[in-house]
């Protein structure tokens, strides 16, 4: 005999299976809701550990300063930040093809290593997605290694040391060269040797020293066996702290001239007040009469975030993220093609005292840069530069000092 | 050149030094306990936090203070997450190490932050001395005579005293040891707290010249896996002969080639591990064969 319950002729299995389909005829809406805001994933390279573990840190916080600024959500969307670590060219490859594979990510960003960035390039290129590149210096990635889905952010060794010769020059003919032994370190080598030779210059020494070098007593001995009035490096990260404490601790410290293609706030802090010294070309600085108001509001969030001021790779990863970002408002759309184009023509306004572009023909950011000295007496936890000069100096110089396309050599392949 | 090379082997010996300093509690903890312990490179570097928190409070006496306290976290380790797994299968060991050592970089980097902090020598050792063609900072210099004195007191106190004979007998035979009523659990528990305070001390005695940075343990855990390879597994003397024949090779290299500065030692690794498995001084135990 068939139960019925409360004398309706209902049966219990009726009774379950009709609640079941209102169940899911009351819950659609919430779940349209639910699809509508799936978040819009973006793909963070950056390293967690290594040489250049802090600059990753900073980077991810500056990223996520410019999420902050769109209150974490484009198109209605939440924005996704999936930060996988950069370490080598070959696991920064693989970590990039799981953002865009397993995480269907939209766009990836980062890069601190020329290296790791000349390495995920093609693999970018083949998905067809953009690649925003905010740390690399070497100069290929936007010359004859470009690509059409790279954009870079950071500065090509090959502008930065037009912008810092004519100051380091005035202390002599003679440069020792101790530079990273990969593609960033090496190509700095050789920008800057150019402009030495074809000054009259002397290089006394060159040396490459493999990427996590702890101890650079041995590469010092022959520096000051050499006796050169300027010394070159081409190292970033705990390599650079290292090596300005262990010239300290062999009495090199403001003896000689000193400078590298791009320098890391965080790499000075490091060593200290008394072992840092130098000149050195710097994308952004947290002071100076070069901030906008947008550039102060971005150290006003950072400091209130963080509790410490942004440095320039948290500056970089910030615009990246900016122009990313704004690229999928402007356009309404995540697809590549729109914000390749977008990024293409739009003109970025109040990120520096003039508007700053992303070249359709290299896709490098075309910017004013500053060439900053170490403070002589630093007193602040931070503070540590003097802002000697932008470069250009006249803004109307500006593209032509990241050069022409016939100068750097630029071919899209597709 | 001649002169540059004296110079380079000189300094090569003197950072030998400091790798034999960063790899005797390695050694220690591996030739008494079996224990391939990955986290050693977190000790080095909670050398150097520890010191960088107690000197503007404690001054001089951090020094001796901070290994004092990795030696009570190492102790602290050893009795809650590595007693469980003597006696086991090796490779847990290495397991737990190795997330131990993940886990404290975390740590390292939630309590004192990502960025690395500035850590000088004290002001009476700073400079350098020049014999000739050889210059050596007084820094290193000081580094170097410590190395000595702890290298002398710890084989004093593992060949000299009663506790020391423990130590070494309940490294070969744990079982005779504890059948003649020594509590083994303690002894190896004050060995992994020796082991860990000699790489507390390495990490103090590092830090006014290498990055004060929470991954400052990779740049410890290499060199101190080589060296303790070179010298043969738990080899007191090896690891001496080891460290400096690291140390010169290294300096040589940054001379000639200096691209391959790093390989070097692993090279050198491989060259000795053909020729002798073992190590240099490397001996064959009846426990771990």
């Amino acid at each position: 005999m068939k139960k019925t319950l409360g004398g309706f002729g209902i049966n219990r299995r009726t009774l379950l299976t009709g609640a079941a389909v209102g169940a899911v005829q009351l819950a659609t809406p919430f779940v349209i809701t639910a699809r509508a805001a799936e978040s819009v994933k973006i793909g963070l390279l950056l390293p967690k550990a290594g040489p250049y573990a802090v600059q990753g840190e900073i980077g991810h916080q500056g990223a996520q300063i410019a999420i902050d600024d769109f209150s974490g959500h484009v198109l209605d969307r939440p924005i996704e930040l999936v930060w996988l670590d950069e370490s080598s060219p070959q696991s920064t490859q693989q970590n990039m093809h799981k953002l865009l594979e397993e995480e269907k990510v939209v766009a990836v960003q980062g890069g601190v290593s020329s290296g790791d960035v000349l390495a995920i390039m093609p693999v970018a290129e083949r998905a067809q997605k953009l690649l925003m590149a905010s740390g690399p210096n070497a100069t290929e990635i936007t010359g004859k290694n470009c690509s059409k889905y790279t954009f870079r952010v950071d500065l090509p060794n090959k502008v930065t040391v037009n912008a810092v010769y004519p100051l380091l020059k005035q202390r002599g003919k003679k440069w020792y060269f101790v530079v990273a032994s990969y593609a960033w370190g090496i190509d700095a080598y050789n920008q800057m040797k150019e402009v030495v030779v074809k000054d009259g210059g002397n290089v006394v020494g060159y040396d490459q020293a493999p990427l996590g070098t702890t101890d650079f007593s041995s590469y010092l001995l022959k520096v000051r066996q050499a006796k050169p009035d300027v010394v070159y490096v081409g190292l970033g990260g705990t390599d650079l702290t290292n090596f300005l404490k262990q010239m300290k601790e062999i009495g090199l410290t403001n003896q000689v001239a000193l400078s590298s293609p791009i320098v890391n706030d965080t790499d000075l802090w490091a060593a200290g007040p008394e072992a840092a010294f130098g000149t050195y070309p710097k994308i952004w600085n947290y002071t100076g009469a070069h901030l906008t108001k947008r550039g102060t509001e971005f150290v006003e969030a950072f400091r209130k975030k963080y509790n410490q001021p942004p440095e320039s790779e948290g500056w970089q990863d910030w615009f990246a993220m900016t122009s990313i970002l704004t690229a999928i408002k402007e356009t309404k759309s995540t697809d590549t093609p729109k914000l390749v184009g977008f990024l293409e023509e739009h003109k970025f306004e109040g990120y520096k005292d003039t508007p700053i572009f992303f070249r359709n023909f290299d896709h490098q950011l075309v910017q004013p840069l500053l060439v900053a000295q170490v403070k002589e007496k630093i007193t602040d936890k931070y503070d540590y530069f003097d802002i000697k000069s932008e470069y250009p100096k006249d803004a109307a110089a500006l593209a032509a000092a990241y050069g022409t396309q016939a100068e750097i050599g630029c071919t899209f392949k597709s | 050149m001649t002169e540059l090379i004296i110079s380079q082997v000189v300094n090569g010996l003197v950072l030998g030094f400091l790798y034999v300093l960063i790899a005797i509690g390695l050694s220690i903890i591996f030739g008494m306990l079996g224990i391939v312990n990955f986290a050693h490179g977190i000790y080095f570097a909670l050398g150097a936090y520890f010191a960088l928190t107690l000197r503007d409070s404690l001054g001089p006496w951090s020094i001796f203070l901070a290994p004092l306290g990795v030696g009570i976290v190492g102790i602290l380790i050893e009795m809650t997450l590595m007693r469980p797994l003597y006696g086991k299968e090796p490779l847990l060991g290495l397991f737990m190490t190795f997330g131990i050592a993940l886990f404290v970089e975390e740590l390292i980097r939630t309590i004192w932050g990502a960025t690395g902090h500035p850590f000088n020598a004290p002001a009476w050792l700073s400079g350098f001395i020049i014999w000739g063609p050889v210059l050596v900072t007084k820094y290193r210099l000081f580094v170097l005579v410590l190395t000595v004195l702890i290298l002398l007191a710890l084989w004093l106190f593992l060949h000299g005293t009663r506790y020391g004979r423990i130590i070494r007998a309940g490294s070969r035979d744990p079982e005779m040891v504890s059948m003649l009523g020594i509590n083994l659990k303690r002894v190896f528990t004050a060995v992994f707290g020796l082991g860990t305070a000699v790489a507390g001390i390495a990490g103090v005695l590092a830090a006014p010249l290498w990055s004060v940075v929470p991954s400052m343990s990779e740049s410890a855990i290499m060199p101190a896996f080589v060296v303790v390879t070179i010298g043969g597994l738990g080899s007191f003397g090896g690891a001496v002969i080891s460290g400096l024949l690291v140390g010169v090779s290294v300096a040589l290299s940054i001379q000639f080639w200096p691209a391959a500065s790093t390989a070097v030692m692993y090279a050198l690794m491989i060259l000795i591990l053909l020729i002798r498995p073992r190590g240099l001084l490397g001996e064959s135990w009846e426990r771990f064969e």
